[in-house]
């Protein structure tokens, strides 16, 4: 299972990548290889603000679907629209193209709630 | 409590059992990850090996090979074994020739499905019956309170409930690990590349002849790669080609390997339950828990089953129930077809059925994608299921959010709601 250096991750299996204020949100390799084949994905709203942990995204595969938490508090300032027509980019590279949204994230400090990449693979391990 | 009450039904506590490996585990981690292993109906069962869309498309233009080791295989012997048969299934089983499968019902004496499961006459007084992995224990303790005389038979002529005691017969566990011989599990080949594959497992022309020659619902014994096989033209993928192999479970690590070796370069995949599912509701068949009782306590007549009902049989357990259902069942399973490409949210169980004025019809009991399209089985009312009628769908919250933004969890029938997707009722058993 991939797990990229230098994004932080919530134990519910999002990254986020932080560059300034912005956070980019997606789902982790062992996320959407548990979903298997994603079919659809429910974007969020531009302009709208999540509380951290609040559902910001649903990302659906032919089996089941699967909840996008908000990894910290923020107002979505950018979606992936890519992701409408192509939402098979979640399995074929999640850290990348597969990205769901943007977020102005609204204190910095929450993100040292997050695991880093190391942190994230031993709690993989444990899983 | 378990075991029947007095009006018929057959109450069964099934036990919560730590899964275990089937017998094809070590195989089945050699060729996907354990993350794509689940637990069902107490196996740990590989969900999808490559994808489930590959999968499919494998059984659909070549073949695919299923682990079916989970289900359960009974053996039912005796002088009586036939007349038994006759009572406790909806099917007729006296009449069958030896070499021959039926489809068929387990039914309580109120007319509840306990199980949909296929006969195999594989001999004057011994039968082979295979039951779903999930009802195996409810069947074998229903056939031995059956025996016992401990069930109730039938709720209005207590004359056949005498018949059963005296019946010379005696049900056995066909994988029990403590029978001496002649142990049997399931593999499924299914699509159109399975006789070729067989084929190379066999230096013997004539069992090839005899494989290729099997009628659909027939079997023969024949031995591949020195392994005794009962190889029988089913399946549960609505393959035009298509077996079932009953093997001892010790031989089917190496069966197995042995079909995916000569298969390969047929392009035969293996197959996890996913692409079973997804197939399955392709071809319009029926799942026990979803187009077979369930929450809505669904009939073999609603399922479209009417015909492995023989009401014109002296008796079968739970035949008064049926043939009041037979006159009077409102409501049938109708397979639709909808848009599936990227994109379009799947439609899933649950999800409201609309009729063109938005009114809800019925519910869906399964839904698949298969390539562009999405295929659902759904309960609907009689007059929407014939074919060409055009329906829409409603989905349900699929999380808390939409349910704050009003997008309901439920829906009554008769509901008036705009569809999200518009789909036609298309024919119920497509063949591939």
């Amino acid at each position: 299972m991939a797990v990229k250096e230098g994004l932080r991750y919530t134990k519910d299996h999002e990254w986020i990548k932080v560059e300034g204020d912005t956070g980019t949100i997606g789902i982790t390799d062992y996320a959407q290889e548990q979903l298997g084949e994603i079919v659809f994905v429910e974007l969020p709203q531009v302009g709208k603000q999540f509380a951290a942990h609040k559902e910001i995204s649903v990302v659906e595969s032919s089996k089941a679907a699967g909840d996008v938490y908000c990894p910290v508090a923020g107002k979505v300032t950018e979606v992936n629209a890519e992701l409408e027509s192509k939402p098979e980019l979640v399995n074929e590279d999640c850290y990348g193209a597969g990205w769901i949204c943007k977020l102005k994230i609204a204190d910095k400090k929450a993100l040292d709630e997050l695991m880093d990449a190391k942190k994230y693979e031993e709690y993989l391990k444990a899983l | 409590m378990q075991g029947s009450t007095t009006t018929g039904t057959f109450v069964f506590e099934s036990r919560a059992v730590e899964p275990g490996p089937s017998v094809l585990y070590d195989e089945h981690v050699k060729r996907t990850g354990k993350s794509h292993i689940s637990a069902f109906a107490g196996y740990l069962m590989p969900l999808w090996y490559s994808s489930i869309a590959e999968e499919h498309r494998a059984v659909r233009e070549r073949a695919g090979l299923f682990d079916c080791t989970h289900m359960g295989v009974l053996e039912v012997a005796g002088d009586d074994a036939a007349a038994f048969l006759d009572i406790v299934t909806t099917n007729r089983v006296s009449s069958m020739s030896i070499g021959r499968a039926r489809y068929g019902y387990i039914l309580d004496a109120a007319g509840n499905v306990l199980d949909d499961i296929i006969v195999y006459r594989r001999g004057e007084h011994n039968f082979m019956v295979v039951v779903n992995a999930a009802n195996e224990p409810k069947i074998k303790f229903y056939i031995r309170e059956l025996i016992d005389e401990h069930a109730v038979v039938d709720t209005e002529d207590s004359a056949w409930a005498e018949k059963l005691p005296g019946l010379d017969v005696a049900v056995w566990d066909m994988r029990d690990p403590n029978r001496p011989e002649d142990r049997r599990v399931d593999l499924a080949l299914q699509g159109p590349a399975s006789i070729e594959t067989l084929a190379r497992l066999t230096d013997e022309r004539l069992a090839v002849d005899r494989i290729t020659g099997l009628k659909s619902f027939a079997f023969v014994e024949e031995r591949l790669a020195g392994i005794d096989c009962l190889i029988c033209r089913t399946g549960y993928t609505g393959s035009t080609v298509g077996f079932e192999l009953f093997i001892d479970p010790d031989a089917a690590p190496r069966l197995w390997n042995l079909i995916l070796d000569a298969g390969g370069p047929l392009g035969v995949l293996p197959c996890g339950l996913g692409a079973r599912d997804s197939l399955r509701i392709e071809a319009g068949l029926p799942l026990y828990g979803h187009e077979l009782d369930g929450r809505f306590n669904i009939s073999p007549f609603e399922a479209g089953y009417g015909w492995a009902v023989k009401l014109e049989k002296d008796f079968f357990i739970g035949k008064a129930a049926m043939r009041r259902i037979a006159a009077t069942y409102s409501m049938e399973v109708a397979r639709i077809e909808w848009p599936g490409t990227k994109g379009i949210r799947p439609v899933r169980q649950d999800d409201a059925v609309l009729n063109e004025r938005g009114e809800c019809v019925g519910w869906v009991l399964s839904s698949a994608k298969v390539e562009e399209k999405q295929y659902s089985l759904a309960y609907v009312d009689r007059n929407m299921a014939r074919e060409g009628t055009r329906l829409g769908v409603y989905y349900l919250a699929r999380s808390p959010a939409q349910v704050q933004q009003g997008r309901k969890e439920r829906v009554e029938k008769g509901t008036r709601l705009k569809a999200d997707l518009a789909g036609v009722v298309s024919a119920r058993f497509p063949k591939f």
